[in-house]
């Protein structure tokens, strides 16, 4: 009898901050991840909405007379498409060959009767933990002749230490019986990559790819260092970066100076839309690959934050 | 019952030291065409200093940019170009047979012999090439003002002839030494040359763009006139390191940009716990569902770029943006103002978009850890009275414990290295001075002045810093290790 008045009063009392915990709890969570989310989502807004009320500054929760005006106009904008083509091309080449030479070296690392395999192994792997600096990089590319040159993009990011780690990680969880029976049979090294390594290591390859490409999508400071004067190989976020400035730069003008000369003005708030639109344009690929890196970025992750 | 292979021993014979000496040589004269000082195609003092054959012969439009104003000006015919460049081209054929002759090298003794041809092929090309490079010398001096030219014989031309010389008499020693081969016998080479063969162009890759860079810090020992493209002048040993340290307005520089880099670490890592708090209270949500959504949309921010975070603080905070709105509309202000021009609390800032952008990225890794901490524990707690809190702080926290500590150190190696990204996009003129972390700075000193940059000064902070980087990391390491019996790296 006494015993069961306890547990209920423990029942009851527990229940009630419960109550009060997962409220409270609850409602933290929600108002983050309103943080996270509402800046995009006003972003968007502000993209399709009337240009001159978004001028104004007065399309805040819900898009008012809403038009695509400001993205068609962006396809008229020869040297944003031609960034966009960079962009993509970087990605998707620069992805590919990251990709493929990840999973090469991953195979080729695990095979014991490799000359000096150990060796080799910690001569890329090192390479994560030290850098010569941005200055001393910047002039080794510019020796190398890949500044103001595409491949610039593409070639110092092939090889990938912590990539290559993930994919070695991988391959050494797999069976190993598969491999032998192919050697058995008389594959060589290249056959037993393309037929049997390639086909298993597609989840952590895919990890990999979508990692890698969001990095090559999203990275502009190479850009801005490496392709000083080909303005046709800056990327978009580059471009992005460029009109971001503008667009902050005429807006203080017209705040510090006080006189506002009207095309100014004009080209102040035609900068805002522009900007805002860009940014949006920038971030939809994301949010397209987003859904995929989802479902693999826990396993990645694991697998490589256990060591370095 | 499965065999043992017996231990073999890698005891060198002495029979094969000579073909072990080749291929050193070969080796030697490949890395030679990445050593600008040995550059045989530099054939005129315009051409710059640090300009690698590799560099010539792979694009003819190094050698012309620098003969641009000599050309305008009638001083030199297209032609001397011409040739040089064909020069280096040859000279880099040859190069690249010395590398495939290495590789056959590795092979058993028909891929010798063939290694030996190639080697052969290499010689008779670099001879060719550098005697290509020779007329060349001599189109320079013949060119109707070769006063302007600066014509030079460079060093290398007379190395190179000399290399190309001793692998063709080395060659035919080995031939001499070599059996002969059987009809019947095939190309072969071991599994582990085999390997190593296809893994080399990676390593190639790994040292081009990983080792190499660091060659680029004998530019913090040098002197560098702007103007010219990054020809050395001079070498002025620590001229800059006392700079660094002796000039006051220098030294000023250096301890405001300190003071940012490690205010910004700082509240960084005094806050490192916040992504731990983050996964332990998200994971005592009821909600399955609402946990994933929450999970996902919080990591947004981490995949977008910095630049697109300036884009939607640029919506946000600037005249137009929705802070303006809020504020007006409270009447806390009468005219709206560019947030982002506001230079104050800088640091704060900083941090807080640092959180905004990786706090749910970073409790990723401790939700992880906590699905794995056995649910006995849990349930032992119950049994004897814990309640939610106390089962956080007693159970909880120590399972994410050994991952927060990693993370921590890790943290701390890093506390020189806030990132470049974020702080170049959100300086502006009137928050520089609190803005500029050592990233930044590097960048500003070295690179964003249009050419004019100080080379070797950015260069030496660069590599002031790495070096206390690797250090820390070391330190890190030796403590983790020191502390739980485990290494983090």
């Amino acid at each position: 009898m006494t015993r069961k008045t306890v547990h209920k009063a423990y029942f009851i009392k527990r229940s009630f901050g419960d109550w009060v915990f997962t409220l409270l709890n609850g409602a933290f969570f929600t108002l983050f991840t309103l943080l996270c989310t509402f800046p995009i989502y006003y972003l968007f807004i502000n993209t399709i909405s009337d240009n001159r009320l978004v001028q104004a500054g007065l399309i805040n929760f819900f898009p008012v007379g809403i038009h695509f005006e400001n993205y068609i106009s962006l396809l008229g904008v020869s040297e944003l498409i031609n960034a966009a083509g960079i962009s993509v091309a970087r990605t998707v080449i620069g992805t590919l060959l990251m990709v493929l030479a990840s999973a090469f070296v991953g195979y080729l690392v695990t095979q014991q009767k490799m000359l000096g395999r150990k060796v080799i192994y910690r001569f890329i792997i090192i390479t994560m933990y030290f850098n010569a600096g941005l200055i001393p990089w910047f002039l080794n590319i510019m020796m190398l002749g890949l500044t103001n040159n595409f491949l610039g993009y593409i070639i110092p990011a092939i090889v990938a230490p912590f990539n290559i780690i993930l994919v070695k990680t991988y391959i050494e969880s797999l069976p190993k019986e598969l491999e032998e029976s192919a050697f058995i049979d008389g594959a060589g090294y290249f056959t037993v990559f393309r037929s049997i390594i390639l086909p298993l290591c597609k989840p952590i390859l895919a990890t990999i790819a979508v990692f890698g490409a969001v990095g090559h999508w999203n990275s502009f400071v190479d850009s801005i260092i490496l392709m000083g004067a080909e303005p046709r190989l800056y990327t978009l976020q580059h471009r992005l970066f460029m009109y971001l400035n503008m667009a902050t730069n005429l807006g203080n003008l017209m705040e510090t100076t006080g006189a506002i000369r009207e095309q100014d003005l004009a080209a102040a708030l035609n900068g805002r839309i522009i900007s805002l639109t860009v940014s949006m344009v920038s971030i939809v690929p994301i949010l397209m690959v987003y859904p995929f890196m989802q479902r693999f970025f826990q396993k990645g992750l694991m697998l490589g934050a256990v060591k370095g | 019952m499965s065999y043992t292979v017996p231990e073999k021993k890698n005891k060198i014979k002495a029979s094969d030291m000579p073909m072990i000496l080749f291929r050193v040589f070969l080796v030697m004269v490949f890395l030679s065409a990445f050593i600008a000082e040995l550059n045989p195609a530099r054939l005129s003092g315009l051409i710059n200093r640090n300009v690698t054959l590799f560099t010539c012969a792979t694009s003819y439009s190094t050698i012309g940019r620098w003969f641009v104003r000599s050309l305008n000006q009638g001083w030199i015919e297209q032609p001397p170009l011409t040739v040089t460049y064909i020069g280096a081209l040859i000279c880099a054929l040859a190069i690249a047979l010395v590398a495939a002759a290495f590789c056959l090298s590795l092979g058993n003794n028909k891929m010798r012999r063939l290694s030996i041809t190639f080697s052969w092929g290499a010689a008779i090309l670099g001879a060719i090439g550098t005697i290509v490079l020779l007329y060349a010398y001599t189109l320079f001096t013949d060119s109707p003002s070769p006063g302007r030219l600066e014509p030079i014989l460079p060093m290398g031309i007379w190395v190179y002839l000399a290399m190309f010389v001793v692998l063709a008499v080395y060659a035919l020693l080995l031939y001499l030494k070599l059996i002969k081969t059987e009809a019947e016998e095939q190309y072969e080479l071991e599994p582990k040359y085999r390997l190593f063969l296809m893994i080399l162009p990676f390593l190639a890759l790994v040292l081009l763009f990983a080792y190499l860079p660091l060659v680029g810090w004998r530019y913090a020992f040098f002197d560098y006139t702007p103007g010219i493209p990054l020809a050395m002048d001079d070498f002025v040993g620590l001229q800059w390191f006392r700079f660094l340290f002796n000039n006051p307005a220098q030294r000023a520089q250096i301890v405001r940009v300190m003071r940012n880099t490690l205010a910004l670490s700082g509240i960084g890592l005094a806050t490192s716990w916040l992504p731990m708090l983050f996964a332990i209270f998200l994971s005592e949500l009821r909600s399955v569902k609402f946990k994933r959504t929450v999970q996902t949309l919080t990591t947004i921010p981490n995949y977008i770029s910095w630049v697109l975070v300036y884009g939607i603080a640029f919506a946000i905070f600037s005249t137009e943006g929705f802070v303006n709105w809020v504020l007006l509309n409270l009447g806390l202000i009468e005219r709206g103002t560019n947030h982002l021009m506001d230079g104050s609390h800088m640091w704060i800032k900083m941090w807080a978009w640092g959180t905004w952008k990786g706090l749910g990225w970073g409790a990723i890794i401790y939700i992880a850890s906590i699905l794995s901490i056995d649910p006995q524990l849990y349930e032992a707690a119950m049994v004897d009275g814990a309640g939610r809190f106390k089962r956080m702080w007693h159970v909880t926290i120590p399972g994410l414990l050994p991952t927060f500590f990693v993370l921590l150190l890790l943290g701390i190696s890093n506390v020189l290295s806030n990132g470049l990204d974020q702080y170049l996009v959100f300086e502006n003129h009137a928050n520089r001075t609190t803005i500029e972390v050592l990233d930044l700075y590097i960048f500003n000193l070295g690179l964003a002045s249009g050419g004019s940059g100080n080379i070797p000064l950015s260069t030496l902070i660069g590599m002031l810093k790495s070096v206390i980087s690797v250090t820390l990391l070391f330190g890190a390491n030796r403590l983790s290790k020191f502390v739980r019996g485990e290494t983090i790296i």
